[in-house]
């Protein structure tokens, strides 16, 4: 599993100030930690990057990469961002995100074939995300049929289901293992990604990552090639490398449709096996499902 | 080729919960079938009830049409609650709206001694309904808990702020408890695990806060229907209660139903034929002949 290493974020106050102030200290010491924790990936998220797109993203591409060796995930709305920071990439980059959204197309794509990296394509269209497994297939073999009219071939392109909060659309986890799972007979040869931590989006803060880690081991197993993760998240890692059977064997059984039973479990495994029936829609979600 | 109507079984059950004094008690829940859905196996052991309500002050801001027929009692909530009774309520819902902080804020013992004098005058179960005051109502609703000792009356609300204390005085006197949360079914589940930790689940009644006909209806509709579903045929302990469709407010505060008088009729009655549709095992209602209207459509 590719992990995109996503605690670079506009969203975070730190990360704010620190591009406000362009505080290179902030901004190397966390490029430093989540290389040393081992993800494959370093994403910097500038969110619309609406002042200054250029210097911005030229600003703090070269600063990550001087203590970096690893390649960089840009992702920004803003195609003029994109632009001035994948042209100075010296690790061959990811381009976070191109859909099926007509200015999408027109300018994300483009700079995807210009710059010749590998790009991440979203089911998103002009009508926003597709609700089901037919809607989002249909969505994702056009625009991925358009890219490739492009000149940008399958092996360049990571597909992204999005993810949507469990708190607000609980029936879609199943959507999108189904998705995943299927990916490769649409679409020989492309890779897959998700912004996971979305799942948990609404949760209370202190149950987030049990949700996350869940789902990835879901993913996982069906085929998943890369996700965007908190890269300090150790457990969730030690999940993914397998060094946690017991864990993943409960949430494959829970997805192959057992109703696992809870007694004897430690509460680690109880934990994970209700919220892999949270996730798989068994049961209804609340923020205290794991005192359910 | 013959056609067979499919019959289907669920596992589920909402749990029975009685209120009233015993030889005056009503029974609510116990459904194993959808609403309705008298084809089904299973069945509703205890069809809907139908609670009308009072105020402990004379209403200020009701429609010519529903005082009419409560004109004598308006200013007496012994005599209305009666009257209520009269007119074939299963049920009545007084309403504390006097003690509200920003109403005139009357205090904790005069609701409660209220209450009580209600309470002993009806063969009816009683509803005693909060402020909404999440505050105040702890004050006022363990006094009317404590006054109303033994006769196993219905209180609410309790919110996610306040169902601690509220359910303890609804605990240690013998009463149920309305669960209410906004429009969500997410939080509804919640707070309903949280009282599960130290209050018995037979006793709590789910209000999912529905609105009026034109004003966000189907939101209480799809919650009702949802929370029905997934009690019944998910079999989630955490849904299976009996739920509350408060109607009587939420229909006449509307223009529409303060236009004339059957037009508010049929406001009040197509909104709690819906949510019994969708579910509803107790209703709160204003007008008499609402309830009527209601009740005749149901037999039918
Ligand atoms: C009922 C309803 C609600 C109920 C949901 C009750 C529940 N959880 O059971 C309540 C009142 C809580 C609600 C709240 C909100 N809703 Co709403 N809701 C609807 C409504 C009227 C019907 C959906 C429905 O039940 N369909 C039938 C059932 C059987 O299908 P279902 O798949 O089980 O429906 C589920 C989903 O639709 C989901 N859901 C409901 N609202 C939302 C909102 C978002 C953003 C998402 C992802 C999912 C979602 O919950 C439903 C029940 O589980 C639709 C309008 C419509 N006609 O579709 C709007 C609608 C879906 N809601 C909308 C919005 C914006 C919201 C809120 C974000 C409003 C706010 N600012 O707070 C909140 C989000 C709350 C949340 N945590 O999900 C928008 C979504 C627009 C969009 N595409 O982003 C819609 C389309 C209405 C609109 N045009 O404004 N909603
Ligand atoms: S079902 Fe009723 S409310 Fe929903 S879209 Fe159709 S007409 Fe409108």
């Amino acid at each position: 599993m590719i992990l995109i290493g996503e605690n670079i974020h506009v969203i975070s106050k730190d990360i704010s100030v620190a591009l406000k102030e362009r505080n290179t200290q902030v901004i190397q010491d966390l490029t430093r930690q989540q290389t040393e924790a081992g993800v494959d990936y370093i994403d910097i998220n500038l969110g619309p990057a609406r002042k200054n797109p250029e210097e911005t993203m030229a600003w703090i591409v070269n600063t990550v990469q001087e203590v970096t060796h690893l390649p960089l995930c840009l992702d920004t709305m803003n195609p003029v961002a994109m632009g001035a920071g994948l042209k100075i990439c010296k690790n061959r980059p990811l381009l976070n995100s191109a859909s099926g959204k007509t200015d999408s197309r027109e300018q994300m794509l483009p700079l995807a074939k210009e710059h010749n990296t590998d790009v991440v394509i979203s089911v998103i269209t002009d009508e926003g995300c597709p609700p089901d497994m037919e809607s989002r297939t249909e969505s994702i073999m056009e625009t991925v049929a358009y890219a490739n009219e492009m000149g940008i071939p399958n092996e360049d392109i990571w597909v992204d289901p999005i993810i949507l909060p469990v708190s607000a659309d609980q029936t879609q986890v199943k959507h999108d293992l189904e998705f995943i799972q299927n990916l490769n007979d649409l679409l020989p040869g492309v890779k897959s990604t998700v912004g996971l931590s979305n799942i948990s989006n609404g949760t209370p803060e202190e149950l987030r990552p049990i949700l996350n880690r869940t789902l990835l081991v879901m993913l996982q197993r069906c085929g998943l090639y890369s996700a965007i993760v908190d890269s300090f998240d150790e457990e969730m890692k030690a999940l993914v490398q397998g060094k946690l059977p017991n864990i993943t064997d409960l949430i494959h059984r829970s997805m192959d449709g057992e109703d696992i039973a809870l007694d004897g479990l430690s509460q680690q495994e109880r934990d994970y096996a209700k919220t892999a029936k949270v996730l798989l829609g068994d049961i209804l979600y609340s923020h205290a499902w794991l005192e359910d | 080729m013959e056609y067979k109507a499919p019959i289907e079984s669920y596992g589920g059950t909402v749990r029975e919960l009685a209120l009233g004094k015993e030889g005056h008690s009503i029974q609510l829940g116990g459904d194993t079938i959808l609403p309705l859905h008298f084809f089904d196996e299973g069945s509703l052991p205890n069809p809907p009830k139908f609670a009308l309500e009072i105020w402990d002050m004379e209403p200020t801001n009701w429609a010519e049409s529903v005082k009419e027929p409560y004109k004598e009692v308006l200013n007496d909530p012994v005599k209305w609650a009666q009257k209520c009774v009269e007119l074939g309520a299963d049920a009545v819902c007084l309403r504390l709206v006097s003690t509200d902080p920003a109403e005139k804020n009357s205090s904790a013992d005069d609701a409660a001694a209220l209450a009580k004098k209600v309470m002993d005058a009806i063969n009816v179960p009683l509803i005693v309904s909060g402020s909404g005051d999440e505050t105040k109502d702890v004050e006022v609703l363990t006094k009317v808990a404590e006054a109303c000792d033994g006769g196993r009356i219905l209180m609410g609300p309790a919110l996610k702020e306040n169902y601690e204390a509220i359910g303890k005085a609804a605990m240690d006197h013998g009463h149920s408890l309305i669960a209410q949360s906004p429009l969500d079914i997410n939080l509804l589940k919640e707070l309903n695990i949280k009282l599960g930790k130290f209050f018995p689940l037979e006793r709590v009644v789910i209000d999912p806060m529905v609105s009026g006909l034109g004003y966000g209806m189907e939101y209480g509709f799809t919650i009702t229907e949802r929370v029905k579903q997934i009690g019944i045929i998910h079999k989630d302990a955490m849904t299976q209660m009996p739920i509350l469709a408060d109607v009587s407010e939420e229909c006449w505060k509307t223009k529409e139903a303060k236009a004339s008088k059957e037009q508010g009729l049929m406001w009040e009655g197509v909104t709690a034929v819906s949510l019994l549709l969708a579910g509803a095992n107790l209703l709160i209602l204003r007008h008499p002949e609402t309830l009527k209207l209601v009740k005749d459509t149901l037999k039918s």
